[in-house]
Formats: C-alpha cells, structure tokens, sequence
C-alpha cells in the first residue's frame, strides 16, 4: 500500500512545478484535517488556516479593491476590483462606486473555488486571480463570497450568485457608455465554474443577458463512476473520496450525485436547447479525474446547439492557473482575454 | 496631495493595466530567498526549503493514508500555528500527528493545555529576521458601503473637501462647508454606514476650526471617571474588548503554564474586566492555581477614592471564592509614561506577563525623539523579562503626518466601527458605547500635538516596533483562534469576523478588521543579566 503511494506521490511531483507542489500539496494536506467521517467540516480551523489579504483602495499594479456588502440579511460580501484608468490614477476615496468611462467595460462576476465548501472572496489566490483578470481583460471584476456548505447546502451558492447577478445588473455605474447596459460575464473555478453553469440559467429565466460564461475546472459529476474517476482517484491530488464528501455535504440531505446541481445533463438534468445561453469556454485539466463530467457538459451544450468552446490542457492538473509558472497558465489567461475581448 | 499615505513601505502604484499575454512583472526582490509566488498565496518559505518541506509533506501524507479518521479529529484536538510559516507548520503537523500527542484537557472558557513539551515543540522557529513586507497590509483601505444614498456620497465628498480645506488652512471655506454639511445631515440614511457617523465628523471637525486643536476635555492626557463608565458600555455593547480581554488571557494563560508565582502588570486597569476570566482559568488549571499577583495601573481618582485599590479588593474576593492565591497593588499614574519599572515591584522569581489593551499608541509622542516614551516604555518591559507581552491596539493608521490621511482613514474605520454596533440592540449600552468611539474620533480629528493620544498604528507597524525593540512574536494558535469565533457566535451578531494574521488574530466587521491582539517574549540577549530561568 505504502509503495503505490510512493509512486503516485512521485507522478505527481513530475508534472508541476516544485512551488505549486508544496501549493496544491499543503490545501491538500490542510483540507484533510477540516472534513470529518460525518459530514460536518471544521469551519474554525477552516478560516485560520485560509489566507486572506484586506481589500486595498491603492491601486497596486494598476488595480483597486474595496468590499460591499450586497444584501445585509445574508450577509452577503463582494470584493470589487476595478482598473485605474489614465486620466484618474488614483480613486478618489468618495467615488469607489465611479461610474466607468470606457465605452465598452465587461464586468466579470467571478466564484471562486473550494468545493463549496473552502476559501472565500478574500482569499490570497483569489484575490490575486481577480487582480490577474482585470488587467487581463480590462474588465470590473465582481467577486462573490457566496455562503459555503455544509452550513448552507444547495441553493444557497446560487441564490447568492444570482443576488450578485441581479445587483451587478442594476449598477448605473458599471454600464457601459456605448449602450447604457452592464456587459456581464460569468467565470468561476471548479465549484465556482458549476455555479456559474446554474446562475446563467436562471439569468436567462428572467430576461438578464449573460455574455459569457467562463469554467475553468469546473465542478460536476454524477453517480456513475466514469474512467477518469477510476484512472486517477488519487493521483493528483484530488481523490473520488473526497469528490463524493463535497457533493454529500453540498447537496440537500437524501439526493444523490444525479441531482441537477452536481449532473446538469444527466437523468435529473435541464435541457439548455433552444434557449439564449451564453457562449461558454469551458478549461479541463488533463489530469483532473472529474475530466468525464466536464467533457460530458461541454458535450451536452454542444447538443442543444450552444456555443462553447473547450480548452483541454493535457498535462495540467488542478489549480494550474493560480501561480503563474507554467504553460497552461498563460494559454488559458490568453483564450480568455480574446473570449471576452471579442465584444468590443 | 496624494489622498492615501505612501508610506515608504508600500510598492507604490503603477497606473495603467498590465498587458495580457506576458508574464506578470518578478515580485518585489525579498528577502532571504522567499519564494516570491508562494508569498502572494499567503505563505512564507525559502526557495531552499521548498525540496525539504516537499519531503516532511509526504511523509505526513503517507501517515495519513494509514490512518485518514484519526487526523480530523486529531486536528479538532492540536493547537495550530502561524499557518503562513509553512516549514514550521508542516512540522508542527509532523511532530502533532506523527508522534503520539500528549494528553489535552479541555476548560471552559479556558483553552486547551497541552502541556508544556508539545507546546514547545510547536514554537516556530525564531524567524524574525524574514521582515516580508506584504504590500497590501499597509495603506489598506476597505470600504463596506451599506447605503447607496446620493446624499449619503455627497456628505462623504464634502467631509473629504472640508477636511483638505482644513489642512490648507482655508477655514472660512472649511466653516461654510460645516454649515451645508449639517443642512444635508437632515436627509441623509443616519440609521447605518457613512450616514450614522458623520455627524460626529462634522462635530469634530468643526471643533477643531472654532476651537482650535487644543481640543478641549476631548480626552487629551489624563482619564475621567465618566471615561471608565463609557468603556464598560462599550465593553458590553459589541465584541471587541472581550476579544480583546480573551485573546490576551489565553496567551497569558499559555506562558504562565509551569510557573507557581506569576504576576500580572496591566497597563490600564479600568474596572478589572479582564481578570475574573484569568482568574478562573488559573483556579481550573490542572496542578492547581498559581499565586497571582497583579499590578494594575490607571489614573489617580479625582475625589480622593482610592478606586484601584477598590477594584483591587473585588478582584481578591474573587480569587479568595475560587481559592486562588492573589495579591493586588494598584499603580496611580496619569500617563502611562509616569510609571517607572520600580513601582511595579517585580519579583525576579515569578513568571510576569504584562498586559496593554489599547495603551501602547498612547506613547507615540508627537515627534519621533530619541527616547520617545514608547522606547522607554518598551525597554523596561523587556528589562522585567516578561514571559508574555499581550498587546492589544486599533487596527488603524490614524498617526499619519497628513490631517487629510488621517481624516480619511478614521472616517472609513468608524464608520464601519459604527455599523457593526448597528447589531447590538441593548440600551442604554449602544448610546453611551457610541459616545466612547465618538471621544476617539474627536481626538483623532481635532486634537494635535501631546493632546492627540489616540495615536492608532496598524499591526504591521507595531510589528516592526515591536521586533525592533527586542521582542519576537509568540504566536496565538488556532485554540485562541477558534474559541474567540465562538465567543463571537454566543455573543454577538452576524459580520463579525475573526482572522488570523502571521500568528495574530485580528477582529472585524465582515472583512474590514478592526482591532487587532498580538503576543510577544523578549528575545533574551547573550550574556543578559535578564536571561530566564525555567
């Protein structure tokens, strides 16, 4: 037993760089210690092990951050990361909530990862993947902290989702000049990517237009166990053990993986055919064993006749795009750039 | 005049958006070979280390495949530290889990003892000399805006507008400004955020223009009887001194572990709020209580009472019903700097831990002297060898050069201050704890020179005060980290946040943190005289 994990550990190592070993290796190690064998999570440790960095309303490479909190009774946070511009370099402290000038701004609504159930919007590689895309994009980046399980199971992530969505719609201040209407984009990472999927549904339920939705390693499965879940449970540091704890913790008590929440295009799944749904680009990771239900859902979009677009990086494992140090990094940082470039 | 503090420190801003597809610029040259991309995550560790800890990782993770149950409820029990110092955390783990822990009792509100070896073994290695300047903790600034009233944006300008009047010495502009403010207070939300405390903005403000920065009784120097009946108030109406209070006892609780004669030195004494909590934590101790001595320091009464020595003997009886052994001396001194170190009657025998809840920027004098009173201050608290030094301060940059900065600073740092109060729905406590933040923010805002005390500097400053004076950083685990969150569950609203900061714990309302407790030893010098014993 001891011998295979040796090899396994070996693999790994091989494949990223040694930083992000140690990275992706220390939440590992820590995420272990927070899931208990019965379900419930230890949220105390949880946040003291999580680094989190302030909100800064000096602009450090170009980019500023202030927090608002969007609905009191969930006590729902945004962290809000806005370019400066040339002709106001710096903010003015009164004016965080200046109306953008550009013609043209997307706005980003970014999830962040964790399962939905770690990290938050402040967060330190959070906080530094929305700095990432704002320059990268010359977007607003709006980043939710949407409430985690297993306190608070399905809907909860989404309905705070779509409480951002609603809010980041009705700001006079993001609209763009060129139509008087906010340009929204959704993107989120694993967890984050699988709220996105589901936010964007309900926006076009209720007439919001979504230009785009962004997954990188997004967040599904389903009670079938696929080839990829067999090939590399533990392998990459991510085990089907602890896939199956995050859905059992996120979904309502009793419903299996087939849920729509975890299996959009499954048995219990909504049809996306005929509907306005966001052009989609969808990130997998090569070594991702959740690689068959991300490739299952670019598939199922394809199927309803939508438009997506996918990104297989063959040898990236999961969480590749939170240091800058490797190939699929900057690829990836490049394809979304020109998919939410291409509006303006 | 730029409107946020450049402090020397910081990157300094680059306008303009970076391009998208090269690589980001190289981090900040740091010291001692950190690696740079680990840093941004949160974490502190050598470029060198990173194969060594690479290794201790697999081993804990080889470890735990044998036994992968026993390490959550394994982590329920350890006491955590400093996270950010990732060799040392993972050795932690290593030594927690790899080799069979030693037993944990449990008190409550205590914490938990795990005696003295594996408590040791936790210490992180002395690295202060790893000074990484995280760039984004100095000159943050972070806004909630609950109200989204025009009016409410437009106060918020013309408060910024004033006070820069202020500063150019433009009072006629400054005090027709006062007047549209208050015309303007009439329409404005005041029931939460920006609203709610501008008004006492304003009042500041204008008592600074018409009355000039000697500030009247704005809390300049001594303390007042009324002062200590606003400080209970606000004591009950939110959390932020029973964080205080608790965060530091379980720090003083930890260092006074082994030692049969300790002797606790509080810079300000108030009501004693803090010791009956201490004091049952040492009565419920196993091996029994120590014998206590505590020294409190506060002002001189002004009708004659002796009301230190009042406090003094509620505290003894007290001790006397949880049978612990307890001494009390009262220390009457003005200011802080008034106190010489033989007033306090040391023992070279006993553990000492000295305690400053909200004391030490009070010694940050108006100019930066040679033997300011915070150097004397903090030199004699190291000459006591303490074994603990409990430092609790406003997690804020109101002592910059710039009225503007100041100004600036104090208005987002209050009003958030007065939102979280928002929670509370106990009166008379709200009133008159609103009353006390109100005297801080008057002598923020108008007071100078020696009678401007509220001299409030963030963590990271006193961080570097603080390792500069000879003292290194003891670091609160996640025991203090978890039991103060759920201090806040029992005791108070939702939006509180507690945080862990590089082994200190800060308090917040949602994230903005707001006060902040740290611990430290005196880093003993070779050949000392002070050098401890056991």
């Amino acid at each position: 037993m001891a011998r295979s994990n040796e090899v396994n550990l070996n693999e790994c190592k091989m494949v990223v760089p040694l930083n992000t070993w140690v990275l992706i290796s220390n939440f590992k190690l820590a995420y272990n210690l927070l899931r208990r064998p019965d379900g419930t999570f230890n949220r105390h440790l949880a946040e003291f092990l999580d680094r989190k960095v302030p909100a800064n309303a000096t602009p450090v490479d170009g980019v500023f951050s202030f927090d608002v909190l969007i609905d009191r009774g969930t006590s729902l946070l945004t962290r809000i990361y806005r370019p400066v511009t040339a002709e106001e370099p710096l903010p003015d402290v009164a004016e965080l909530e200046k109306p953008v000038t550009a013609e043209v701004v997307p706005v980003i609504i970014f999830f962040h990862g964790g399962s939905f159930a770690h990290s938050s919007a402040n967060s330190a590689i959070y906080d530094t993947l929305c700095r990432r895309l704002v320059g990268l994009c010359k977007a607003v980046v709006v980043s939710v902290n949407y409430r985690r399980a297993p306190e608070n199971r399905y809907p909860c992530a989404y309905d705070d989702g779509w409480t951002a969505l609603k809010w980041v719609n009705s700001r006079p201040w993001l609209q763009s000049r060129k139509d008087s209407k906010v340009h929204i984009y959704l993107a989120g990472d694993s967890s984050g990517g699988n709220i996105v999927h589901h936010v964007a549904l309900r926006a076009i339920e209720s007439g919001i237009d979504v230009l785009g939705n962004i997954l990188l390693n997004p967040m599904f499965g389903g009670e079938e166990r696929t080839e990829s879940e067999h090939n590399l449970d533990g392998k990459y540091f991510v085990t089907l053990r602890d896939r199956d704890w995050y859905w059992r913790a996120y979904l309502p008590e009793g419903e299996d993986r087939d849920h729509h929440a975890c299996n959009p295009f499954g048995p219990n799944g909504r049809s996306v055919e005929g509907i306005k749904f966001p052009k989609s680009l969808v990130v997998v990771a090569g070594l991702d064993l959740i690689q068959d239900w991300q490739l299952a859902y670019v598939e199922g979009l394809k199927k309803a006749g939508q438009e997506v677009k996918l990104l297989y990086m063959e040898q990236a494992t999961i969480g590749f795009y939170l240091l800058p140090n490797n190939n699929h990094f900057h690829a990836v940082m490049d394809e979304i750039s020109r998919f939410v470039g291409s509006d303006c | 005049m730029p409107l946020y503090d450049s402090a020397s420190s910081s990157a300094g801003s680059c306008s303009g958006s970076s391009s998208s597809s090269k690589p980001p610029p190289p981090p900040l040259p740091l010291q001692q070979d950190i690696d740079g991309l680990l840093a941004v995550a949160g974490y502190k560790i050598r470029s060198s280390e990173l194969q060594q800890v690479a290794q201790r990782i697999e081993r804990l993770e080889t470890a735990m495949g044998n036994s992968p149950a026993d390490f959550s409820q394994l982590a329920s029990d350890a006491i955590l530290y400093n996270p950010s110092d990732l060799a040392a955390w993972v050795d932690s783990l290593l030594s927690e889990f790899v080799q069979p822990p030693t037993c944990s009792s449990e008190f409550i509100p205590g914490p938990v003892n795990n005696g003295s070896t594996t408590a040791e073994s936790h210490t992180p290695p002395v690295q202060q000399n790893i000074t990484y300047e995280q760039r984004t903790l100095d000159n943050q600034l972070t806004v909630v805006t609950a109200t989204e009233e025009d009016s409410g944006i437009r106060l918020v300008h013309m408060l910024m507008t004033c006070a820069e009047c202020v500063q150019r010495g433009d009072f006629s502009l400054a005090s027709s400004l006062i007047n549209d403010m208050q015309g303007l207070l009439a329409r404005v939300n005041t029931v939460c955020g920006i609203g709610k405390v501008a008004g006492h903005f304003i009042d500041a403000l204008s008592r600074r223009i018409f009355r000039g920065i000697g500030g009247g009784s704005v809390g300049g120097g001594g303390y007042a009887f009324e002062s200590e009946i606003l400080y209970h108030h606000f004591y009950e109406a939110c959390p932020y001194l029973k964080f205080a209070h608790f965060t530091a006892n379980q720090a003083i609780l930890e260092a006074f572990d082994g030692h049969d004669c300790v002797h606790v030195v509080d810079f300000n004494l108030m009501h004693g709020l803090q010791w009956p909590a201490l004091i049952q934590a040492l009565a419920l101790r196993p091996g029994g209580p120590p014998l206590l001595r505590l020294t409190g320091i506060g002002p001189p009464s002004p009708d004659g009472r002796d009301s230190l020595r009042e406090i003094g003997l509620r505290l003894a009886e007290w001790a006397r019903s949880v049978n612990v052994r307890f001494a009390f001396r009262g220390v009457a001194a003005s200011r802080l700097e008034d106190v010489k170190p033989w007033m306090l009657q040391v023992n070279p025998k006993e553990a000492v831990a000295v305690n400053s809840i909200m004391q030490l920027h009070r010694l940050l004098g108006p100019d930066p002297v040679r033997n300011s009173p915070i150097e004397t201050v903090l030199n004699w608290i190291k000459d006591l060898n303490p074994k603990i030094l409990t430092v609790v301060e406003q997690e804020a940059n109101h002592n910059q050069p710039s009225f503007l900065d100041r100004f600036t600073e104090a208005l987002y740092y209050y009003s958030t201050m007065f939102d979280s109060l928002e929670a509370c729905r106990v009166q008379p406590e709200k009133a008159l704890a609103e009353i006390y933040i109100q005297k801080e923010i008057g002598n923020v805002v108008s007071c100078e020179g020696s009678a401007r005390v509220e001299r409030h500097e963030p963590l990271a400053k006193w961080r570097r005060r603080l390792s500069g004076a000879g003292f290194r950083p003891s670091p609160l685990g996640s025991n203090a980290f978890k039991q103060a969150s759920m201090l806040l569950t029992l005791f108070s609203a939702e939006g509180y946040s507690v945080e862990e900061s590089e082994g200190c714990l800060t308090l917040g309302w949602h994230s903005r943190p707001l006060i902040a407790a740290s611990a430290w030893q005196a880093v003993a010098e070779a050949g000392s005289s002070a050098a401890c014993v056991g």
